[in-house]
């Protein structure tokens, strides 16, 4: 039975993190770069192999219209709806994409499920490495403010990673969970999560009651389109006028240089959290324009940006019926928060000084590890009781919405709906499903289409009962049961925007591919890593043996022999590219050497006894 | 979205008090007393008897609220997710009934809507409201500023005074609100008291047509206050 991790799958960064069972506290895994940021960036070479972070953002300077960040912003989307994105952002989406966007990587295209599916495949192999043991099983986190759609196109993602998707958390809430447990607080607590692309605010009561504690929100309200990248984007706008000026030459948007200026300007946006200014070199070909951002010009620039995440954090508390005043802390979360203007933002509102002690970019990851934990081991030292964060609705006459479950209830939550007919013959009725806060259903989120299939018959004799019931992961199920006919009928479902089954079945079946060669490819890199180390040091020693301060004769020929052939065994299986003969070959020149080391252990230990009295020892 | 279409259970309502699991009988609350599985939800069972309470109207939020938490606690999800796909699901529906519940009975408005819903004297956005004559005058009176005010600025004219205007208007109906909230919480105790002394049907009667006919009031009120509203903002 392999492991169960908690995954905060980022705008941004990407993170995984685990409960160290020897600590009992949540810890986050690092990669092979040794940092626990996953840059959310996926790149495709010529001939298909996948760069997933680290290696993916260099490639996004060398081969941009091979490699794709920022995807969560795509998740859940309609080609319709991220006209205004792709103003911003080099997505190259496939013209051939209906409901579901599919995104260009130089000959290929894919979904954005697949792209983060790519992450979150990296991730997992972070930890499998890490627990040298496969990992099945995940938490993921997504914002608060993400709709159905969103939340299936991240658990479709988990499940294309193979992994099965335990729950979904809301970012904020893992994060109070991390705080709640760091703290040992109790009251009512408001987080702030501005992170790469998200912004969400979340209200939430901490309570302890005799069974333990529970977290429960009380409202949430936010922006799935306003993060730290659009603090870049206006830098660059700013930027690119700037260069133009200089030099009279307009950036390509898609070029190469942008992203390299781009770049430059995310490590400058990060200096002016500390320093006064910061500046930023961009090299034309024959003249280099100096760029120099002062605190306060830089303020000016984000200051609408920071009063966009204000108007969230208002309808939240005026939905928990709370005044700022009765708000007993204030915790702040993502990497944007990093930003004075947006600490000094919030301090004043809540006239309180907000938490940061805790590492923005881990704490939601953290709280996703807790989560895991209880789901996996099926002991619960806390409950968290989220709500939905729009309310739901059905379409009815003239285009108007009628709401059945509303904004802000603890879910899981549902309602039920008679339908019947109004015509004689009727064989259907329209259903349409939808989500958000306005009137008229144009102007929601349309989540699906389907019709209820009901036997002929006079008008209003049908009776057909539909449950609307939204589970604890925030995603809609429907099902519908026939009152008066024992006929069963089926619905005909069409997602708005999302994989259907069968779409998800397909890119299953293709992922498992390269789920396999990947691992495989990771095992093989980490078992020729270990297997050089430990030839080098053995060879060393059997080379150079007084060197290692080894009386030869210690050793008998036998012994010596068995070293000698497992040596030359590890090296041929080194030629191949078979990870579990390369790790048994490793571990028979393990046994060999075990004398070996004891002789070496026990003449270092002579030598660092030498000349000290027995009491000294 | 996954969406299904199940046929109805013929069996359903009998079945329900009999444990699924053990066959015990007598197994109609949220676990069965004597194997301690969860629970399918028993038909027509409402919202007041998931809290365990009678069908009264005065409420004591705290205890209200502790309860919903010692529920919550046991009947989440969270707790089912090892456990059969069938137990899951009961799971799933009684823990959405739970927060349904919790989320009527929590505010005195819902709650009693819900009493005369659930006692079938009540349908959900079917009557067409009439103003209530001892409001007739006024409900003119605003609706004549309102149309003034929306006149005022299409011409792009001065809506000062009658900005003021409204806005005092609308103090005065959200001061209608409140007596007529403290109208229904007097009529709710009323039905408690008739609970505790066995009243008739009759009687009980009167008070649910009494409570129907001061909802229809203050729904009507609370329109005109959030139409104001707009119009203001």
């Amino acid at each position: 039975m392999g492991r169960t991790v908690g995954i905060d799958l980022g705008t941004t960064f990407s993170l995984v993190a685990y409960l160290d069972p020897a600590t009992g506290a949540p810890k986050c895994i690092s990669g092979p770069y040794g940092s626990n940021l996953c840059p959310s960036v996926v790149s495709v070479d010529p001939d298909g192999k996948i760069f997933v972070g680290e290696p993916a953002r260099e490639r996004l300077l060398t081969q941009p219209d091979r490699t794709i960040y920022s995807v969560k912003r795509l998740m859940g989307r309609g080609v319709a709806d991220i006209q205004e994105e792709l103003k911003l952002f080099p997505f190259r989406i496939d013209p051939d994409s209906r409901n579901v966007i599919r995104v260009r990587l130089g000959d290929k295209s894919f979904t954005a499920p697949e792209i983060s599916a790519f992450i979150l495949r990296e991730l997992r192999s972070w930890a499998e490495l890490h627990f040298d043991e496969p990992v099945e099983r995940a938490v993921i986190t997504v914002p608060a403010y993400f709709n159905d759609a969103q939340r299936q196109a991240t658990k479709d993602a988990g499940r294309l990673a193979g992994l099965e998707v335990l729950r979904l958390v809301n970012e904020p809430t893992a994060a109070a969970l991390a705080y709640g447990l760091h703290k040992q607080k109790r009251g009512r607590v408001a987080v702030y999560d501005f992170g790469g692309g998200t912004f969400d605010i979340s209200i939430l009561k901490l309570i302890s009651t005799d069974e333990g504690e529970i977290y429960q929100v009380l409202s949430t309200n936010g922006d799935t389109h306003l993060g730290g990248d659009d603090i870049d984007n206006a830098m660059m706008d700013l930027a690119r006028k700037a260069i133009q000026k200089g030099i009279g030459v307009e950036l390509d948007p898609r070029g190469e240089e942008i992203q390299g200026l781009r770049k430059e300007l995310i490590r400058a946006k990060h200096e002016l959290s500390a320093a006064e200014k910061a500046s930023v070199k961009f090299l034309a070909p024959n003249k280099t324009v100096d760029l120099e951002f002062q605190r306060a010009e830089f303020e000016e620039l984000i200051r609408p940006i920071v009063a966009r995440t204000m108007q969230p954090v208002r309808l939240a508390l005026a939905d928990s019926k709370l005044t700022p005043k009765e708000i007993d802390e204030v915790v702040l979360v993502g990497g944007s928060t990093r930003i004075p203007l947006v600490r000094k933002t919030v301090g004043e509102y809540f006239e309180r000084a907000p938490h940061c002690e805790l590492d923005p970019d881990e704490v939601v990851a953290l709280g996703a590890a807790v989560q895991a934990d209880i789901l996996e081991s099926g002991v619960k030292t806390m409950l968290l009781l989220d709500v939905t964060p729009l309310s739901l609705g059905m379409e009815t006459m003239g285009g108007v919405v009628a709401k059945i479950i509303p904004r802000n209830s603890t879910i899981p939550a549902s309602a039920q709906e008679l339908f019947t007919t109004g015509v004689e013959n009727q064989t259907g009725i329209d259903v349409h499903v939808l989500q958000g806060e306005r009137e008229l259903a144009k102007d929601c989120r349309s989540l699906a289409r389907f019709q209820l299939k009901v036997p002929p018959g006079p008008a209003g004799l049908a009776r057909i009962e539909v449950k609307f019931l939204i589970d604890a992961n925030g995603i809609l199920q429907v099902a519908a049961r026939d009152l008066r006919s024992g006929q069963q009928h089926m619905i005909e479902v069409q997602p708005s925007y999302g994989l259907n089954d069968e779409e998800v079945e397909r890119m299953l079946e293709e992922s498992i591919e390269f789920a396999e060669q990947d691992f495989a490819e990771r095992q093989l890199i980490e078992a020729r890593t270990e297997a050089d180390a430990i030839l080098d040091a053995t060879e060393k020693t059997l080379a150079e043996p007084r060197a290692a301060g080894i009386v030869s004769s210690e050793l008998s020929a036998e012994e010596r022999r068995a070293i000698t052939d497992s040596v030359t065994q590890l090296k041929s299986a080194l030629a191949g590219s078979d990870y579990k003969l390369v790790r048994q070959r490793i571990d028979e020149l393990n046994q060999a050497t075990m004398h070996l080391a004891e002789i070496l252990m026990n003449s270092a230990l002579q030598t660092a006894l030498q000349g000290k009295r027995l009491e000294e020892v | 979205m996954s969406v299904t279409q199940t046929r109805t259970n013929p069996s359903g309502p009998a079945a329900a008090t009999k444990c699924w699991s053990c066959q015990e009988t007598g197994a109609a609350a949220h676990f069965c007393p004597a194997c301690g599985k969860i629970q399918p939800l028993p038909a027509g069972a409402d919202y007041f008897a998931f809290f365990g309470l009678p069908q009264k109207l005065t409420m004591d939020p705290a205890a209200l609220e502790s309860q919903f938490h010692k529920l919550s606690w046991k009947l989440h999800p969270d707790n089912f997710v090892r456990a059969s796909e069938f137990e899951r699901n009961l799971s799933l529906e009684r823990s959405s009934e739970l927060n349904d519940a919790y989320r009527t009975l929590r505010d005195p408005i819902t709650r009693m809507e819900y009493l005369l819903l659930h006692l079938g004297l009540r349908k959900e956005g079917t009557t067409r409201q009439q103003a209530p004559p001892e409001l007739l005058e006024e409900v003119f009176e605003l609706n004549e500023s309102l149309d003034e005010l929306r006149e005022a600025r299409a011409e792009g004219g001065d809506t000062g005074a009658l900005r003021e205007r409204l806005a005092e208007a609308q103090q005065n109906f959200q001061k209608r609100l409140e007596e007529v909230d403290a109208e229904l919480a007097g009529v709710g105790r009323e039905w408690d008291a008739a609970l505790d002394s066995g009243a008739g049907e009759s009687s009980r009667s009167a008070l649910l047509a009494r409570m129907n006919e001061i909802l229809n009031r203050r729904s009507y009120i609370r329109n005109l206050v959030a139409g104001v509203e707009k119009e203001l903002a």
